[in-house]
């Protein structure tokens, strides 16, 4: 990192380390040895799920889409295996990943034997679980189309007379020899609609992903290969591709007996950076839901915000701890990278806590230290998108960078519904947070 | 006189942002009568954006072609206009902030590095900085910084 002339005064923040470190170019995870290998490390794992991810997402929006029954939507064809990353394999059209553009072989391994090991009828592994759970990527994208009005212009676009239009058109080809279910569509039109904003925002979610898994698979190659050597230049890694592929268009289209049907047609020229990256990390990281069993949904006990804005259960606030219970969304993330480790991390995680026994509960930890890096490439990417350069000798410039860092910080601080309180920013600036 | 796209077509230092517009197929609407306010950032501009930056948008014209607009104004506003404004609605819908003294006029974090380019069809001020729309969101975290944390 080149060193950065300090023009202004200290920040008098109740984070100011954490300020003065994103002045410098830093993240707001210390950059330690450990803390790079522990983000690296999640990142691999979480990528090779997320290969599962985005292709099942994209199969689910583009094939599966208004299925009243859709029994089957997590048994990915082998079109959608071999479909190839934009963003990986020699045919890319931005090569991110120097590796391939199908699915992972680990993927591929993983889907034939499961964690059991044997390879046994599919029907077998998805009743028993264990298999990629799509749930998790699905309570993603409900947490997007739920809380709306993020930024980005395809929210609106989602209420317009076009994306009815074009919905319609894809709904009564669909159901074209169903007289039962266009006869529904007839009697409840806005409840198909809606069916078929959330398959859009399914194939959002999916395009999303796709730029991130090579992205992930990368960058821990660069880091094996000792190319990666601290947590600034991981996030540095993640800002570049955060602007090579703001530009990627994001849309979404239904195939139905071979013939495609726009639904958000590519030349409505929304993009990956403001209609998918800025809206997923406001409503993944920072919002979602509360999940049933960690707050009172009573409104008198007033455990949850009344607007929807202040909503803080992401990834960034969350108690990993009852997280990894039974039931929660997110810890069926948890199981599907636990899966993907590599070796130096589950080492890492038997010398600590109770080892083997609790590495669900220490990995959900580093990913969610990971996730704070990555939220840090985020704001990195903003502020250099929209303000100015680490080093600009301006200092009104420079003040305008640090309010921007401090009104992204305060998001940590406040008091009401506890939110400084779950907030983990204080607990990831330790090692003996695990 | 010549048209804005005639005067950037004309000048070795607009050669990135002409051949976006070309990709984008803007040509048309920005040879048109207007009148319009174009922030242009020069070559040096476009070369400050991250490796492949360029290349993705250039392979995507529609999406292109919507952060060329963000560049544009309906309206011919001279630098002593834009004096009076701190807000334009640009092309593309997003809003651009402006900031003027009486030495610098800033565009979002651009700054104009020449004013009053006069065609036909409007006005040309050069930037040094391709500017990105601010989603909306952006102005409640600089305010929250500068009211400090409301106690609750």
């Amino acid at each position: 990192m080149t060193m950065i002339e300090p023009i202004l005064p200290p920040s008098t923040h109740e984070f100011a380390e954490v300020i003065h470190r994103l002045e410098a170019g830093g993240t707001m995870l210390p950059d330690t040895p450990e803390n790079l290998m522990q983000i690296i490390g999640l990142y691999k794992a979480y990528a090779v799920p997320m290969d599962f991810y985005w292709r099942d997402l994209l199969y689910i929006a583009e094939q599966v889409f208004l299925d009243p029954l859709p029994i089957f939507k997590y048994f990915l064809p082998s079109e959608y295996l071999e479909l190839a990353n934009h963003y990986a394999g020699d045919q890319a059209d931005l090569r991110i990943w120097r590796g391939g553009a199908t699915a992972h072989p680990e993927l591929r391994q993983f889907m034939t034997k499961g964690e059991l090991n044997r390879p046994l009828p599919k029907l077998a592994h998805h009743l028993w679980h264990d298999r990629i759970n799509m749930e998790f990527a699905e309570e993603c994208m409900r947490a997007m189309l739920w809380h709306r009005n993020m930024g980005g212009e395809l929210d609106t676009y989602l209420d317009s007379e076009e994306y009815r239009q074009n919905a319609d058109r894809a709904i009564r080809a669909y159901f074209q020899f169903n007289p039962v279910m266009l006869g529904l569509y007839r009697l409840f039109p806005d409840l198909f609609i809606e069916q078929c904003r959330q398959a859009t925002m399914t194939s959002v979610l999916g395009l999303f992903w796709e730029i991130m898994a090579p992205v992930f698979f990368e960058m821990s190659d660069l880091y094996d290969e000792g190319k990666l050597t601290s947590v600034p230049e991981a996030m540095n890694f993640l800002v570049n591709g955060i602007f090579a592929i703001a530009g990627r268009p994001i849309y979404h289209r239904v195939r139905i007996r071979g013939e495609w049907y726009d639904i958000v047609p590519r030349a409505k020229g929304f993009t990956w950076l403001y209609e998918a990256a800025f809206p997923y990390v406001e409503a993944v990281f920072y919002r979602t839901s509360p999940f049933r069993g960690t707050k009172s949904y009573n409104a008198q006990a007033r455990q949850i915000p009344a607007d929807q804005n202040d909503f803080h259960y992401g990834v960034l606030y969350a108690d990993k701890f009852p997280v990894g219970s039974a039931g929660i969304p997110p810890t069926l993330l948890h199981q599907d990278m636990y899966h993907f480790l590599p070796p130096y991390l589950v080492d890492y995680y038997r010398q600590h806590c109770r080892g083997e026994d609790d590495m669900l509960i220490q990995l959900a930890i580093s990913f969610q230290r990971s996730m704070y890096c990555v939220t840090s490439a985020v704001i990195q990417a903003g502020r250099a998108a929209l303000l100015y350069p680490l080093d600009d000798s301006n200092p009104r410039h420079r003040w305008a960078n640090r309010a921007y860092f401090e009104g992204q910080i305060n998001r940590f601080c406040r008091r009401d519904y506890g939110m400084h309180q779950a907030a983990r920013l204080t607990a990831i600036q330790s090692q003996s947070y695990r | 006189m010549p048209s804005i796209v005639d005067i950037a077509v004309g000048n070795d230092a607009f050669q990135t942002l002409v051949t976006a517009v070309k990709v984008a197929g803007l040509v048309e609407a920005l040879a048109s009568p207007g009148p319009f306010t174009v922030f242009a950032p020069h070559d040096a501009a476009f070369a400050k954006l991250p490796p492949g930056t360029i290349t993705s948008l250039v392979q995507n014209p529609p999406q292109l072609a919507r952060i060329l607009k963000f560049h544009v104004v309906a309206g011919c506003y001279h630098r002593a206009d834009l004096n009076h404004h701190r807000q334009l609605v640009s092309l593309e819908g997003t809003t651009i902030d402006l900031y003027s003294d009486e030495h610098t006029l800033e565009v979002n974090n651009a700054t104009v590095i020449a004013a009053d380019v006069v065609a036909d069809n409007g006005v040309i001020h050069v930037i040094d900085t391709v500017i990105l729309m601010r989603p909306h969101w952006f102005a409640g975290i600089m305010a929250s910084a500068r009211s400090g944390l409301k106690p609750h």
